[in-house]
């Protein structure tokens, strides 16, 4: 059982950066294809040098709670930074997921993947405006296995 | 007239939000007040599709943190306000004009309705006169953000559903699960307030409601209804040693599932019917 805290309340109640950008600069897509779960991520980019930053980020969520809380903490974290500190994070993110529960580790990467997706896809439209938009989907699955 | 609709789905949301942190004859007002800007909303929709305009379920955040009643109650008629003044640019002028009557009125109670303090979001997670384990608080705590969020998305799913159809069979159930994810919103909203973890249900994505193939809607969600009703009885064992009152509550909405199985079922074959005979 999860233990709930105040943080935990705050992201359930109040999650960071819910919503969707009307104008994104690039779109990425989490999906779970086992039931259909997905994580879509907007961004907003801006170039310090030649390096594109994270201006702003909103996400929605096709999923449950668990998603929603890993979507804003992960996106609050991405907010601001620049795309290698944000490969960063999402390696981090995916390097965690062998310690959690395997339907918590499924909607963290689905959040996570949908970052990397935004990311690939706004590398791709910097070359190809028309370029659409990248869906990765997980590995993990989110049914836990039976309790022996 | 789309940001009309979007401002009276708002409108709708917050008054219930503020009959959720309200007490006595003043939440009884609310939530009628809340039912009649649903009732709105769904009259402008219908008017946006009479009129082929393209209209969506999307809206802003609703910031409902207050201390006390009469701040969001302000918030409210401010909003009414606003909404009074662009309703005049909808062309059906009964329509306008039936929407302003209410409103107005709502307005002048809500602007004498009584002040309170507001323990909504005090994060206190605990229900009056019921003590429970830190493992059922987590429990109970859960499944309140999880099963709000989704019997309001279930009110808009089948809005939508029934906006769009003009079967009779179909619209009856359509409505059926409308007043019973209602109810099901109002007695947990009650809940998340009492506990002080209230919060507004996220919004829902497009995908969600504009649906391309209601079978497999409703094949999805029997099978969501029926882990539903898993997640009641597990929610009502962990509370049951410490409450036989909120385990019965529990036990009741496992049983209402019974019945929305049944009334999707039946749409189900109804649908299957149709695309036989079509």
């Amino acid at each position: 059982m999860t233990e709930v805290d105040e943080t935990l309340i705050a992201h359930m109640s109040n999650p960071q950066n819910y919503g969707a950008i009307a104008v994104p600069d690039a779109m990425g897509i989490g999906e779970n294809p086992e039931n259909g779960e997905k994580v879509i991520i907007t961004l907003r980019v801006t170039k310090q040098g030649e390096t594109p930053v994270i201006e702003d980020i909103k996400f929605q969520a096709i999923g449950c709670m668990t998603t929603v809380v890993a979507g804003s903490i992960i996106t609050g974290e991405a907010k601001g930074i620049d795309f290698p500190t944000t490969q960063q994070l999402i390696a981090a993110t995916m390097g965690m997921l062998e310690n959690v529960p395997p339907e918590e580790a499924a909607c963290s990467e689905m959040v996570a993947l949908s970052l990397q997706a935004a990311i690939d896809t706004y590398g791709h439209k910097q070359k190809d405006p028309n370029f659409g938009t990248i869906t990765y989907k997980i590995e993990n699955s989110c049914v836990a296995e039976e309790k022996q | 007239m789309k940001t009309v609709l979007i401002k009276t789905h708002e409108l709708w949301l917050e008054t219930l939000m503020a009959g959720f942190m309200s007490q006595g004859e003043s939440r009884i007002t609310l939530y009628d007040f809340s039912d009649i800007i649903f009732r709105h909303f769904t009259w402008l929709e219908h008017y946006m599709i009479e009129q082929g305009k393209s209209y969506d379920y999307d809206r802003d955040i609703i910031p409902i943190k207050v201390d006390n009643l009469g701040v969001i109650l302000n918030n409210i008629n401010r909003r009414i306000s606003e909404l009074s003044l662009q309703i005049m640019a909808c062309s059906d002028d009964n329509l306008a004009q039936r929407i302003s009557s209410d409103l107005k009125y709502i307005s002048a109670t809500l602007a004498k309705m009584n002040n309170a303090p507001v323990s909504a979001f005090d994060s206190s997670r605990m229900l009056n006169g019921i003590t429970l384990s830190q493992e059922a608080t987590d429990a109970l705590t859960l499944f309140l953000f999880e099963e709000s969020y989704k019997e309001y998305e279930l009110i808009m799913i089948y809005n939508y559903l029934q906006a769009h159809s003009s079967d009779a069979f179909l619209n009856r159930i359509f409505q059926i699960m409308i007043d019973e994810s209602k109810f099901h919103l109002r007695s947990f909203g009650q809940m998340m307030a009492e506990m002080g973890i209230l919060g507004v249900p996220r919004t829902i994505h497009k995908s969600l409601y504009q649906i391309e193939d209601v079978k497999k809607f409703l094949r999805d969600g029997i099978e969501e209804e029926i882990a539903a009703k898993e997640m009641c009885k597990e929610l009502s064992d962990a509370v049951a040693k410490d409450s036989t009152e909120l385990a019965a509550f529990f036990d009741f909405i496992n049983f209402q599932e019974d019945y929305h199985i049944s009334l999707m079922t039946e749409a189900l074959v109804h649908y299957e019917g149709l695309e036989n005979h079509g």
